[in-house]
Formats: structure tokens, C-alpha cells, sequence
């Protein structure tokens, strides 16, 4: 059992679904966060930062001495309607923020059907909502983050305007970093209003969308294919006449897809289709058109090899999300390594120098 | 070997300048400063510039990256001296209309790529007022807005990919087209990196569709609060247009007299909105910003009738600092941004700062982002009067930020702003910033002394912690 100090075991808790690990602990504050990063960097101490669970599958960690939840550092530090921007914890469940926002008619444009994921895990993962095609990825949402580093400093980028170029662009950098360059403990998000009149049209194929210029998504799923449409009353009901296919008010999101095995496939917008002609037999799927986003599950592994070989054919990657334990042995999570590697070692050096923020989890096995 | 005859040998007698008249052409951007050029090198292609950096290296002599020299911060001026490296020849660009996204040179003007794209239905959506000059490697540099930032975010919302020279002289290729490229997004690092990390040779953009409809209008107002309060009023009505920009009185006037658009000079302010879209909803947001706009007292709504017309609005927008020219032969711009329910109070401490200080201030702003543009007019000749501009300029920057706002919006830091960094960061925040610029360039031989204010790798943690006591934070 190693020795922790008594400001690290004042914040021993217990997180329902968190993996096993020595210590558990629940930071109330970010100071509480720079004591236990410092007290794991000095001790040479694994820490893995839990939020909601949904995303705990990617690389290959080691198992960790730390476990350090989130769920206290979720509140809401400033909501500001008419400047579109929401101050929040990271431990914020983005189903609680978005139902709040809701009532001012805003949306901070996260995963729509997040489940339990958190703000924070959003970020640390790089996962994005399905309107990503016409109101841009999670990380054009981040204003300002501050982070914890494994140093246990607590640095601030950014700041809380929607348009800002002071000094190195930080805080998107962490956006699918899984806290290497610190423990995201607050951001600042770029809300969106929502307009009045929403409508989702199913219709034959994804070729058959060109009369709306900007949708707000065009989703493929095994079963149909759905335009989803917002905007003025006006707006919605002209384009869904326009559209052949049929249309029912309101937006209704399909969840990713789920299964012992969960896929990323992530290619250039033109090749959607092909991406999906390729998709082994049985897997179950939902695609971003547009974007060259695809969600993928499956039952088991076959195939998985030859789908990597030609996305990546395609300049395109297949990312392991989830996994069953002691699988997918000599199939990398991430795929062929990045350019660059070295210099993300070198970057991630002066953040945690000491490796202890999630190892493992990003290419490389950094 | 000398520095100069290893850089004619590389790129040839032709694409390097050394005539005291070509390197005094090359030592300034359009901001106040001016640098000394050592010498200036026109690259044909990424190898070149890759031997540059490493002929650079070896005769240590620091590069400073220049596209177009429309920057207004000193951020292309060699003030450290050094290599100037024109980009203007990396002028390739490959569209790609199936996947709406194009390989683009560093040197490639702005609205060349937008021009381009035209015949495939596309578009660049950043647009600085300078697109008519700016270059892609500009733009990239300074993670550049425009007025239809609004809608669409600044340039690195737009970039997709990279191909940047790093200190070492290896040529990298960041990113792609297929989205979310495992791994640390280092190419949004290089975003807006003012040519400190590394040399960006080409930007692999995305382009967005060109809108089937757009309506511009022109409101005027008697006051510049009812103009900013139908700014949020459109906003909180779950609009966001194009574009919301706003020109008060004096900067009207001043555009009106050489353009003769028929621009309301009699009014406080003037509100030019821009919405697009499908023609149903276009038409109904245009109808629904008019009502709005006259429940705050707008007294005319002009909407463009023609392309021309629309042409004409933005053109009295996007030249607005030129027409400077008639009023001063100098002037000094500040791009802080406020949050947008603090641009009223803002704007009357603005207007106080600059009677204090006997100043002409004008203000010519992208309202909807709450992106202030106060511009001081004044002649540099009359003694005295360069400290006040920069004492009200300060001022300006400090009021700003008091209520919660930023630096700079989308004009970049460079040399003119960077010792205000110490207003908006703290020193570990500084240091981080400095440390990640470290990573890139330890030798510190891309645009040295830029961005990060002198002595922000101050804060050495591993030196410190032993003797700060647990629990206390510094």
C-alpha cells in the first residue's frame, strides 16, 4: 500500500462504475486536483481522470493507482444568455447542461445523446456531436480552458469571448488529448441558439439531399437515412417540402451505435459511402455525411483488419473506441503512428512530465 | 560561407534581395513599427523554405515569415532583424469540390481562393476587410476573423490540415481531410502562431457552400446603445446572421465622403446586417431584424436590392480604415473584444478615454462578436502626441478587460500587444505559453520576441516547490 499524504486521502470517495484502482479520490477544487497530480507525479503515481465512463476504452492503459472522479467539479461558474458563453466545471453531465440551456434556447452543440458522459470526457476524448457538419466540432466550442498539469500548475488559456487570438491557441489543443496536457477542470463554451423550428426527414439515400444547401445533418444508419433541418418555421417547412421523404417535427437523435466492439472510422467526407460499403458484415453503424464521421459496433473483430488497411489507404483511420479485455492483441487502437510523434512527446514533457495523467491512452502509447 | 551566398546558392541570385531600398520595402507590416530585413528571400516551394530554415540555423540568423504585410501588429517586421521570407510564391491551389476542401500556398491571396472556388459553388469564409491583399500563410498565421465570423468561427475553424517547416528543417504534414487525425492537435497549435513555431508552407482549407440567398441590410440609429441593443436583441431572438457590423457617426461620415454610397451620416450609428440561407428563411430573418431594429428606433432600413448594392455597403465596411487617410495621415487600432452585453458600457468608457486624452476616436466594430476596432486618427508628426495615442490605447485595452474581455480578437498579438500580455495572463500561464514555443523553436529562430512578453520562461516549477508550503498556491 503506498503512503498518501492526508490531503490526498481527505478526498478518498467512492465513484459508482469507476474502475478498481489503490485510491480513489473526488477533487472539490482544482487546488484539490494540483495535490494529488503533484503528489502522483512525485510518487511516480497512475492517474486515470473519470467522468462519466462513456469513452474509457481507447489505447491501451495501464491499470491505474489513482482514480480521480470528476463529479464534484461539475457546477456551473457563470451562464451569460445574450454572450453566448457558459463557464462549467468538467465534471458537468452534458445531458444537465444542455436541459438547462434548453430553457433559454441555447445549446452548447456536445454529443446530443451523451448518456453520463461529462463536459470534461467530451473534451479529453475529442468526441463531437452529430451536427458537426454545419455548427463545427467540439473543439471550434472551446473558449477557454484551465488545466491542471501533472506538475499540479493550473494554467488558463483562452478566455470568455466567442472570438479571441490572444497568445497560443492552448486550450483546443486539448480537445482529444486525454489530459496529457493537463486535467481539464473548467471551460468556457461557445453556446448557440437554438432556432425556433426543427424537422427530421428520412429519405431514400444520401444522394438525395442536394436541394438543402447547409442541413444540419445528414446521418446514415443500417436502416434510413435522415436529413435533420432547423431554422425559421418558414425555413424548416420549405425545406422539408423540398426534400422527398418524410418529415416529422422536431429532432430526433439516434444514439452511436453500441456493442462489445466500438469503432471510429474516419475518412474524407466524399468516401462516406465507400467507408460504409467497406464495413465488415453484421457491424452496425451511424455516418456523419459531410464530415466523414462513422460510428461504428460490432459483435467481434473480423474484418477489422482489412477496413484499417483500406481507410488508411484513403488517408482515413480506423480507431478501436471499445474493446473487451485481452482482444485485439497486434491491432493497434489508434493505427499506423501519427507524423509528429516525437514533438507530442516532447509537448506533452512539459505538462506531465512524469507520465502519470492517463498514460497510454494516446498513439504511440504515449 | 556567408549567409548571403549560401542563401543565392540555394534559391538563386533572383530570389533574394539585398538593395538597402528592397530591404527598407520589406522591414515593416502595415503596423507602426519598423525592423531591419538582413535579407529578403522569395521560396519557391517547401524544400526551399526547408533549406532556409536550416541555412538559418547554421549561421544563426532568425527568420521572420511575411505573406502579404497587411499584419497590424509588427508581426511580420523583422525587429530582431533577420531573414524576411516572402511567401508570395507558394502561390499552388488544388480545390477538391468533392470533399468542399483545397490545398492552398502560403502566398495565395485570400479572395484569389474564394474566386477560385467560385465555379464549384464554394468559398473561403474567413474574410479579413485586407482579403483583397491578405495571403492563406497570413491569415493561417494569425488565425485571421472578418465579418462573417459570426457565423462561421476565425480561420483555424477552417483548417484542416497543415504542411509546415519546423526548426529542425523537416518538412511535416499536420492533419487531413478525413476529420479527427489521432492524436495531439498540433496544427491548431500552429493556428495562430504568428510564424513563431515553425514556416507554414501550404493549409489544406475547407471550403463552405455558397448560400442559395443573402440579404444585406443597412440600418441607421439615432443612438450607438439602440444600434448595440438590436445587435442582442437579434441574437437572443435565436438568429445568429452572417454577419453584424457597426460604424459609428464619425467613421460614417468619413467613409461617406469619398465613397458617396448614400450612407446615413446624420445617424449615431450605423448597423449593417447580413443573413443567409434558404430564400424562405432568409427572407423572414431579414423582415424579423428590420422590426427589431426600428422597435430601437431605427429610422431607415436599407436592404441591397442588387449585388451591386450589396457590393457598395461592403465596401464602405471593408475599406473603413482607409478612408482614414482624410482626417490623419496615422492611425492606431486596438481589436480587444468584449463580452457582447458589455459593448455599451465599453463603448462610453472608450469614447471618455479618448476626450480625455484629446484624441479623435472613431469605431468601425464587428458587433455580433463584441470584436471593438476603436481607432485613434492622429498625425505622428505633432510632438507629444505618439505617447498619447499609446497612453488612450492602454487604456482602451484595460477597460476592456475589466469587464471580462480579450486582448485581441483577430489581429494577433506580434510586437505591439505582446507587453499587454502580462494584463491578461498570470506567469504560469505565461510560462506555459512560453514552454510550448520552447518545444518548437529552442533555438528561438522564428520571429523571435513576438507574442510572449520578455522573461515569461520565468516560472520554473521544479526550482520553487520545495520551498512553497502545501496547500498554498502561487
Amino acid at each position: 500500500m503506498t503512503y498518501h499524504p492526508p490531503p490526498i486521502t481527505r478526498l478518498a470517495a467512492e465513484s459508482e462504475g469507476a474502475p478498481d484502482a489503490e485510491l480513489t479520490v473526488a477533487p472539490k477544487s482544482p487546488h484539490d486536483v494540483a495535490s494529488v497530480l503533484r503528489h502522483a507525479t512525485e510518487k511516480g503515481l497512475k492517474v486515470q481522470v473519470w467522468g462519466g465512463g462513456t469513452r474509457s476504452g481507447y489505447g491501451t492503459p495501464p491499470p491505474p493507482d489513482i482514480v480521480m472522479s470528476m463529479e464534484h467539479l461539475g457546477e456551473i461558474e457563470s451562464w451569460v444568455p445574450g454572450d453566448l458563453t457558459l463557464v462549467v466545471g468538467a465534471g458537468a453531465r452534458i445531458a444537465d447542461i444542455e436541459s438547462k440551456l434548453v430553457g433559454e434556447s441555447q445549446t452548447a452543440v456536445l454529443p446530443e445523446v451523451p448518456g453520463v458522459s461529462t463536459v470534461g470526457g467530451a473534451i479529453a476524448a475529442g468526441a463531437s456531436a452529430l451536427r458537426r457538419g454545419r455548427l463545427y466540432g467540439t473543439r471550434e466550442r472551446i473558449l477557454e480552458t484551465t488545466v491542471v498539469t501533472g506538475d499540479g500548475r493550473i494554467v488558463r488559456s483562452g478566455g470568455r469571448v466567442v472570438k479571441n487570438v490572444t497568445g497560443y491557441d492552448m486550450h483546443k489543443l486539448s480537445v482529444g488529448a486525454f489530459g496529457s496536457l493537463g486535467v481539464v477542470v473548467s471551460v468556457c463554451l461557445k453556446l448557440w441558439p437554438l432556432p425556433p423550428a426543427g424537422a427530421t426527414v428520412t429519405v431514400d439515400g444520401p444522394d438525395q439531399t442536394s436541394s438543402v444547401a447547409r442541413p444540419l445533418a445528414i446521418l446514415e444508419g443500417n436502416d434510413s437515412t435522415r436529413v435533420f433541418l432547423w431554422g425559421t418555421d418558414e425555413d424548416v417547412s420549405a425545406m422539408s417540402d423540398r426534400l422527398d421523404g418524410d418529415s416529422a417535427d422536431g429532432l430526433d437523435w439516434p444514439a452511436d451505435p453500441s456493442g462489445p466492439y466500438v469503432w471510429s472510422v474516419r475518412v474524407p467526407p466524399a468516401l462516406t459511402s465507400q467507408a460504409i460499403r467497406h464495413l465488415p458484415d453484421g457491424w452496425r453503424y451511424l455516418a456523419v455525411h459531410g464530415v466523414g464521421d462513422i460510428r461504428a459496433a460490432s459483435d467481434d473483430d473480423e474484418g477489422a483488419s482489412d477496413l484499417r488497411v483500406w481507410a488508411e489507404s484513403v488517408a482515413g483511420h480506423l480507431v478501436v473506441v471499445e474493446a473487451p479485455t485481452d482482444t485485439l492483441q497486434g491491432f493497434d487502437r489508434w493505427g499506423s503512428p501519427p507524423p509528429g510523434l516525437d514533438l507530442q512527446r516532447r509537448l506533452i514533457g512539459e505538462f506531465d512530465p512524469a507520465r502519470i495523467i492517463n498514460p497510454g491512452r494516446l498513439p504511440g502509447g504515449i | 560561407m556567408t549567409l548571403l551566398s549560401d542563401l543565392r546558392q540555394t534559391l538563386g541570385n533572383e530570389n533574394v534581395l539585398e538593395e538597402p531600398m528592397e530591404l527598407y520595402i520589406y522591414s515593416k507590416d502595415a503596423s507602426l513599427m519598423r525592423g531591419e530585413a538582413t535579407f529578403v528571400v522569395f521560396p519557391q516551394s517547401a524544400e526551399h523554405v526547408a533549406a532556409v530554415v536550416q541555412i538559418a540555423g547554421e549561421h544563426g540568423v532568425p527568420i521572420v515569415a511575411r505573406g502579404a504585410g497587411t499584419g497590424l501588429t509588427a508581426g511580420a517586421s523583422p525587429t530582431e532583424g533577420g531573414i524576411v521570407m516572402a511567401t508570395t510564391a507558394l502561390n499552388s491551389v488544388e480545390i477538391d469540390p468533392d470533399n468542399r476542401t483545397a490545398w492552398v500556398g502560403a502566398g495565395v491571396v485570400n479572395l484569389d481562393l474564394s474566386k477560385l472556388a467560385a465555379p464549384f459553388g464554394l468559398h473561403f469564409a474567413p474574410d479579413p476587410s485586407s482579403q483583397s491583399a491578405c495571403t492563406i500563410g497570413g491569415n493561417v498565421a494569425n488565425n485571421s476573423g472578418g465579418a462573417h465570423t459570426l457565423s462561421e468561427g476565425s480561420t483555424t475553424s477552417h483548417v484542416l490540415g497543415l504542411e509546415v517547416v519546423f526548426a529542425d528543417g523537416e518538412i511535416v504534414i499536420l492533419g487531413g481531410q478525413a476529420p479527427d487525425s489521432p492524436g495531439l492537435d498540433v496544427k491548431g497549435l500552429v493556428v495562430g502562431s504568428e510564424g513563431t513555431l515553425g514556416i507554414v508552407t501550404r493549409a489544406l482549407v475547407r471550403l463552405l457552400p455558397v448560400e442559395p440567398e443573402v440579404r444585406t441590410l443597412l440600418l441607421d440609429f439615432p443612438t450607438v446603445e439602440a444600434a448595440v441593443a438590436t445587435v442582442s436583441e437579434i441574437i437572443a431572438a435565436g438568429m445568429i446572421p452572417a454577419a453584424l457590423e457597426l460604424m459609428d457617426q464619425r467613421m460614417t461620415v468619413a467613409v461617406e465622403n469619398w465613397l458617396h454610397a448614400g450612407l446615413p451620416v446624420e445617424a449615431a450609428a450605423v448597423l449593417l446586417a447580413e443573413v443567409i440561407g434558404e430564400r424562405e428563411g432568409v427572407e423572414s430573418q431579414a423582415s424579423q431584424i428590420g422590426e427589431i431594429g426600428r422597435a430601437n428606433g431605427a429610422g431607415d432600413v436599407r436592404i441591397a436590392k442588387t449585388e451591386e448594392d450589396r457590393a457598395l455597403l461592403w465596401k464602405g465596411r471593408k475599406s473603413a480604415f482607409g478612408a482614414m487617410a482624410q482626417l490623419a495621415p496615422d492611425y492606431y487600432l486596438h481589436d480587444a473584444v468584449v463580452p457582447r452585453t458589455k459593448l455599451v458600457e465599453t463603448m462610453r468608457k472608450i469614447y471618455e478615454i479618448a476626450d480625455r486624452y484629446q484624441l479623435t476616436l472613431l469605431n468601425v466594430f464587428h458587433a455580433g462578436d463584441g470584436n471593438l476596432h476603436p481607432l485613434i486618427a492622429f498625425d505622428a508628426s505633432e510632438p507629444g502626441v505618439a505617447e498619447r495615442v499609446h497612453q488612450a490605447g492602454d487604456e482602451i485595452v484595460a477597460a476592456c478587460l475589466e469587464v471580462g474581455g480579450a486582448l485581441t480578437g483577430e489581429h494577433g498579438i506580434g510586437l505591439e500587444k505582446r507587453d499587454l500580455m502580462r494584463m491578461a495572463f498570470t506567469e504560469i500561464d505565461l510560462d506555459a505559453q512560453a514552454r510550448l514555443k520552447e518545444v518548437f523553436d529552442p533555438t528561438g529562430l522564428f520571429n523571435p520576441r513576438k507574442i510572449l512578453p520578455e522573461g515569461s520562461r520565468c516560472f520554473d516549477f521544479g526550482g520553487v516547490r520545495r520551498e512553497v508550503p502545501e496547500g498554498v498556491w502561487v
